[in-house]
């Protein structure tokens, strides 16, 4: 386990009254939605950050809202930090644990609880799959925006908590932009709505300043989201380069000629061969880097979207165009890209950078990436959403080696650090979590991130929640 | 006084001293919204008249920066020549409020202005991506920054977007543009009810055709918009946007679905233009600075009913856009405050804001709607943590 | 992942293997989403990912299991969706073997769990036992609501719920010996009788050799063939398991060294799945490796090897099929295109259920050892089949058949029996 990144000290107090916690904590909610026995707690010390792990103190699942604000009210008047979880799926690790503190899950929250077709918005408990509410919605011709990779799996409430992206999302914006209320749980177990079926806030925007906030604001327990009529088609098309620079170039091309397909998507021949190992989607082998570039709409925008993507890929030397001939062959092509990090899985252990970078710079920071990593003995993967400039390099080492893993989180260090130098930022739509944690003062001065803290004490001045992430640990306001 | 800082620093130390004294300030952009909210009584007048210019654009990452007072005009003027827009079309409040002088971009995002396009793409603080500010402690801070994907810490740049200047001072700031779309068409649907153009809009947007554009205009109001040349009776205009031969497909298709539900006629590219800048800048409700204006926010099948009710009790004039959940009102003479929002309460939620009224009726009421204890409790704090002495826009929102 | 054992513990085998199925996982937890028991319970100790570190965790501090991990191991179905999802290659089925193995070598079970396993155990492998226990099973029946209010003894109010209430017909689809092809011979399979699956439906493989003989093909009850070993073999116990593949590998040995095998035809996906991973099962074995390798690449579901045939192309004749794909069918031996094939070129309308990847809940012996769990997700399925208004429900495993069965009025059949219906042979009784 890497040890490089901190978590906060447990506190001496909480520890102390361990059982006494969760035999309150059995008081609150029903026997099956607590876990407490040691062995139960082990599966929970990591989320897919799994280089670090912790052990909570005890985990909660608990059912509806008014269980989440008593387990919550019960928390804060002990000052027992909360650490909140969706699918666990985080990538910065988010929901990793801490010692001293309750989980809470929201597993068991999966109830959709309207869909309203006549003002496009879907109303579900957090605990909902990004997925499920697009098959939810299908039916009536809709569809939810935001799809990160993991989308099959996470959560609404952790998408909230990441402001989500996805492949998509060039055209339909991540979850900030699709998010229209939600019911949330203050650290004092206050329940609170923010906006609903209506755009825009009263007062100020608290849903845009929630969205994204990690869990350090409060406990989402009931979103409504924004629905979008589906596309009549939609087609996936793959672009085979020699090099990364020429794929990095036609994006920024493709952006800059005015067109905006529904996504772009770029892979390099280490990510190629996996992802075709696990799904063969036909993606090709002979080629350096491949972007996949989704159109939408009638077969006639398509057409026309398409033989003008085609045009200026063909001034940046595209070697292969292959469209997808059936929705199966689309599907398996869309499947082969979000199971990358996955499939990565099958040749090594990995962690997965997140830095966006303006768009100029693309192949700059790709070809600087590839140096860092090199100078650290190890191998990359990219695999990303090209066109917003949202980079993923798959950092490839051994997690059974020390030595490695070290080198492995240094070499990734690097390469955030370029990204915010190169004008973009450390995290696209993974979140900080603990990952990134201790990078942010280079993104931001002390006056911006006090700004930031004051900001988040208005919600939570005593750091109960999910207080080991975000903000580095030193610097930090007394509670 | 008008303190007229010329750099960010400048108006750092400006708001420090100001800070350290406890002077009150009113933050002035154009000054085009002059009177939107609250009365704000105070000591000095804080502007960004000083603080232009466009500090970079990139056409071919789409991404422009700003100083906080850059003229409006002056960007669209720029990104035109770029055949680029910002997508959430930002209204121009001179001809409802009756002001002179220039919106600044600063303004626009102060006030998180936005136009037709808003339901389907956003609003101005989703076009945001980074901004820099002065807080009240005379602190300048940075959040956001210049590309599209950014969850690195909290969104402070959410935050101050519509927040009026009641939390910091704009200097600067960085925004996403789009391309201009290739064409634009409306399918014009005559003669429908608002109750019946609230189902034809909703059946439009379950569509697959991308309407960018849904409006319903009352009798009332049809006449007032370019030059009368919509179609008698009742006008719902819906657009549509983007290459020549893709909207000429789905304008076929949308119309075909539209017949059911009344007449259908199109507008064509330039009088589509037209019609939508002043759906935009609410023009059939310009020239009548003594009748109180609202901007109502409901869900999209719901406001028909809101005007339905009311117009039963009182004298007003609405039109409709955003599908229906955005409603222009415009009262007779009162402002009918509680009983507007009592019925939009009744009607699951929303919002509604008093965007123009006599002096005398902003005096006795709320401009912004009252928020729930615990929500306002929470606005409350924020605006401490970041303007603790309260010296900007004192009393500007509500409650804050 | 990162795993944590000392060179010693890797000396053994099992342990390797399991230490290198460990390492392909990266925790991203896809396979929650599509765990049937996750998505009825909503916590992560019942999901994959949950009992991979439950196992992890058990494995690497080479610790006795205990009961709260044998609780989620337990509920886990084996229904494989978690391989299916998996996109780093996760092999759960090898793993979760281990673990049950390791389980019932460690853990001593409650009595009465223990005595309702082994009765299992004793009787559902052995038609003619099995046969009499359903005889009792149908006398007992009205004691079905009393065990159910005692919690230890629901299991066995689920056996008596389940066991089918009409009487049991005698076939000889299960005779040992050769049936000829009726037309130019095209090849030569063996066909498993398997245990319960010749007692509660004969007439699946009575379809299965009628239609087989009708496209030529000869048709073999091999001599001394049994129980596939799966039932004992989800259960931990691994020396019947194994005794029960060897015994099998030698029958089937003897038939292809004597007239030769074109394929082992398999009428049960759960035994499919079992037989396709005798290889693996019996790879330290050095009398039988070589020998069960072979035997498992010529195992073949009866619609994998109907799908070889060309079989004629009839026009349609509306009749609508839900098709339920079992999860020893779609997970565990990934066949997912060609049943629906098969049926939709023999003129049926084949139509998917939404949520196909769930499992019904039946999974061998999980219907009687978590009748709890099992009746929620067989609400679900039913619920998802019936959406599709079907005239029939198609599945390819009789433990579904039975599981489906007790939950809808809507007839349900094995897929072979509508093809033999279609293709010449009598209509299924169930449809009649």
């Amino acid at each position: 386990m890497s040890e490089a990144i901190r978590f906060l000290k447990p506190r001496a107090a909480v520890l102390a009254r361990r059982a006494t916690i969760v035999d309150d904590l059995l008081d609150l909610l029903p026997p099956e939605c607590v876990v407490h026995e040691a062995r139960e707690l082990v599966p929970f010390e990591t989320d897919a950050f799994v280089a670090y792990r912790r052990l909570p103190l005890a985990v909660v699942l608990p059912k509806t809202t008014e269980q989440v604000a008593a387990v919550m009210k019960y928390c804060h008047r002990y000052g027992v930090p909360v650490v909140p979880r969706g699918a666990g799926t985080s990538l910065s690790g988010g929901a990793i644990p801490q010692e001293d503190a309750v989980v809470i899950g929201l597993s068991k929250m999966t109830q959709i609880i309207e869909i309203d077709p006549a003002n496009r918005t879907a109303t579900v408990q957090a605990g909902v799959t990004n997925l499920s509410i697009s098959d939810a919605v299908s039916p009536e011709g809709f569809f939810y925006a935001p799809d990160p990779s993991s989308q099959l799996a996470c959560t609404i409430g952790g998408n909230i908590g990441m402001n989500s992206g996805g492949a998509h999302c060039l055209k339909y914006g991540v979850t900030t932009n699709n998010l229209l209320g939600v019911k949330m749980v203050l650290v004092d177990g206050t329940v609170i709505e923010l906006g609903g079926k209506h755009l825009d806030a009263a007062g100020y925007d608290l849903l845009g300043l929630v969205c994204g906030s990690e869990g350090q604001l409060g406990i989402v327990t009931e979103a409504t989201v924004r629905l979008i009529a589906k596309p009549e088609g939609a087609r996936p098309v793959l672009f085979g380069f020699d090099t990364s620079e020429e794929a990095g170039a036609c994006v920024a091309d493709v952006i800059g000629s005015g067109i905006i397909p529904v996504a772009i998507e770029f892979m390099d021949k280490p990510a190629i061969e996996i992802c075709e190992a696990f799904a063969q989607a036909g993606y090709p082998l002979d080629v350096g880097a491949l972007l996949i570039v989704e159109v939408e709409g009638s077969e006639a925008e398509m057409e026309a979207m398409l033989k003008k993507i085609v045009e200026i890929a063909g001034r940046h030397g595209v070697r292969t165009v292959r469209e997808s001939q059936s929705a199966t062959e689309a599907a398996l092509i869309w499947k082969g890209r979000k199971s990358a990090f996955g499939a990565t899985g099958r040749i090594s252990d990995y962690i997965c950078m997140d830095g966006t970078v303006p768009l100029g710079k693309l192949s700059y920071v790709l070809e600087k990436t590839s140096e860092i990593v090199e100078r650290f003995g190890l191998r990359v993967a990219n695999v990303f959403h090209a066109g917003d400039g949202n980079m993923h390099p798959l950092i490839l080492f051994n997690a059974n080696d020390p030595e490695d893993a070290a080198r492995a989180e240094e070499a990734g260090n690097e390469i955030l650090k370029l990204c915010v130098d190169a004008g973009g930022c450390l995290t696209g739509e993974h979140g900080v979590g603990i990952e990134k944690r201790d990078l942010m003062r280079h993104q931001y001065s002390d006056a911006d991130l006090n700004q930031q803290m004051a900001v988040r004490a208005a919600f939570d001045p005593g750091w109960i929640l999910n207080p080991s992430k975000v903000f580095p640990l030193e610097g930090r306001p007394a509670a | 006084m008008t303190l007229t800082p010329h750099t960010e620093n400048d108006a750092a130390y400006v708001i420090r001293n100001a800070a350290s004294k406890g002077t009150t300030l009113s933050i002035l952009g154009g000054g085009t919204r002059a009177g939107f909210g609250n009365r704000v009584s105070a000591e000095e007048t804080l502007s960004s008249s000083a603080l232009t210019g466009i500090v970079d654009y990139e056409p071919a990452e789409m991404v422009m920066t700003a100083k906080a007072g850059t003229p409006v005009g002056e960007i669209e003027a720029l990104l035109a020549a770029n055949r680029q827009m910002m997508s959430f079309e930002p209204m121009d409040h001179r001809g409802v409020m009756g002001t002179a002088g220039e919106p600044t971009i600063g303004g626009v995002f102060a006030a998180n202005v936005s136009g037709p396009r808003r339901f389907v793409a956003g609003a101005a603080r989703d076009s945001l991506l980074g901004i820099r500010f002065v807080n009240g402690r005379g602190e300048i801070i940075r959040a956001g920054g210049r590309v599209m994907k950014n969850v690195t810490g909290l969104d402070l740049v959410k935050l101050l977007a519509g927040s009026h200047g009641t939390l910091g001072f704009l200097t600067e700031v960085t925004f996403r543009v789009l391309p201009v779309p290739e064409t634009v068409e409306t399918i014009v649907v005559s003669g429908l009810d608002d109750h019946a153009a609230t189902q034809a809009m909703a059946a439009a947007m379950a569509m697959p055709v991308e309407v960018s554009g849904a409006a319903h205009l009352p009798p009332t109001v049809r006449g007032r918009l370019i030059g009368g040349q919509l179609p008698e009776g009742e006008a719902t205009v819906l657009r549509l946007e983007g290459l020549e031969a893709s909207v000429s497909v789905r304008a076929e298709k949308l119309g075909d679905m539209m017949r059911s539900f009344g007449s259908v006629s199109r507008l064509g590219p330039d009088l589509s233009r037209n019609l939508w800048q002043e759906i935009r800048n609410v023009a059939p409700y310009k020239g009548s600075p003594n009748k109180p204006l609202w901007r109502v926010s409901v869900a999209p099948s719901v406001g028909h009913q809101l005007v339905a009710a009311l117009r039963l009790e009182a004298g007003i004039d609405a039109f409709y856009d955003w599908q229906g959940g955005l409603i222009w009102m415009q009262m007779e003479a009162d402002p009918e405050e509680q009983r507007l929002r009592r019925y939009i309460k009744a009607l699951g939620g929303g919002h509604a804001t008093l965007v123009r009224a006599p002096a005398t009726v902003q005096e006795r009421l709320s401009a912004f709607h009252p928020e729930g204890d615990a929500v306002a409790a929470l606005s409350a704090r924020v605006k401490q943590k970041l303007d603790p002495g309260g010296i900007f826009n004192p009393g500007k929102m509500a409650g804050v | 992942m990162q795993t944590n054992f000392t060179a010693e513990q890797l000396a053994d085998p099992q342990v390797a293997e399991s230490e290198k199925i460990l390492r392909r996982c990266v925790h991203c937890g896809f396979c929650t989403a599509t765990c049937p028991t996750y998505v009825t319970l909503g916590n992560e100790l019942d999901s994959p990912r949950g009992r991979i570190y439950l196992i992890k965790d058990m494995l690497e501090n080479g610790r006795a299991a205990d009961a709260e991990v044998v609780t989620h191991i337990d509920r886990c179905l084996s229904c494989l969706a978690c391989v299916t999802t998996c996109p780093s290659g996760v092999d759960y089925m090898h793993l979760v073997d281990h673990a049950r193995v390791h389980i019932e070598k460690t853990y001593r079970r409650p009595l009465i769990d223990r005595m309702i396993r082994n009765v299992l155990a004793a009787v559902l492998p052995y038609p003619k036992r099995f046969r009499t226990a359903l005889a009792l099973a149908k006398v007992s029946r009205p004691l079905a609501p009393l065990f159910d209010r005692l919690s230890p003894l629901k299991p066995l109010a689920a056996m008596l719920k389940l066991a089918p209430t009409g009487s049991l017909r005698k076939s000889n689809a299960t005779q040992p010996g050769s049936r000829p092809p009726e037309t130019e011979r095209r090849g030569r399979v063996a066909i498993l009788s398997g245990c319960a699956q010749p007692v509660l439906d004969p007439g699946i493989n009575e379809a299965t050799i009628r239609l087989l003989t009708r496209l030529g093909v000869e048709v073999v009850v091999p001599q001394g063939e049994g129980c596939c070993g799966a039932l004992v073999h989800h259960m931990g116990k691994e020396d019947p398991a194994l005794d029960f593949a060897r015994s099998n590998v030698d029958a089937w040995t003897r038939e292809i060294e004597g007239g030769g095998l074109d394929a082992i035809i398999i009428t049960t996906s759960g035994c499919g799945t079992t037989v396709k991973d005798y290889g693996h099962m019996l790879r330290l074995d050095p009398h039988y490796a070589e020998k069960a390798a072979h035997v498992s690449a010529l195992a073949k579901d009866i619609t994998e090897y109907l799908a070889t045939l060309d079989l004629p192309r009839l026009e349609s004749h509306g009749l609508a099929v839900a098709y339920h794909s079992a999860c020893s069918m779609q997970h565990g031996q990934k066949i997912t295109m060609a049943p629906k094939n098969l049926l939709k070129n023999a003129g049926f309308v084949v139509r998917d259920p939404p949520e196909g990847h769930l499992c019904c809940g039946s999974a061998g012996t999980y219907n009687i050892m978590q009748p709890e769990i099992s009746a929620q997700l067989k609400a679900r399925k039913v619920r998802n089949l019936e959406a599709t208004r079907p005239d029939v429900i198609a599945t390819g495993n009789i433990g579904c058949m039975t599981q489906i069965g007790t939950g809808t009025a809507i007839p349900i059949v094995h897929t072979v029996e509508l093809l033999d219906w279609v293709y010449g042979g009598p209509k299924p009784s169930r449809l009649a």
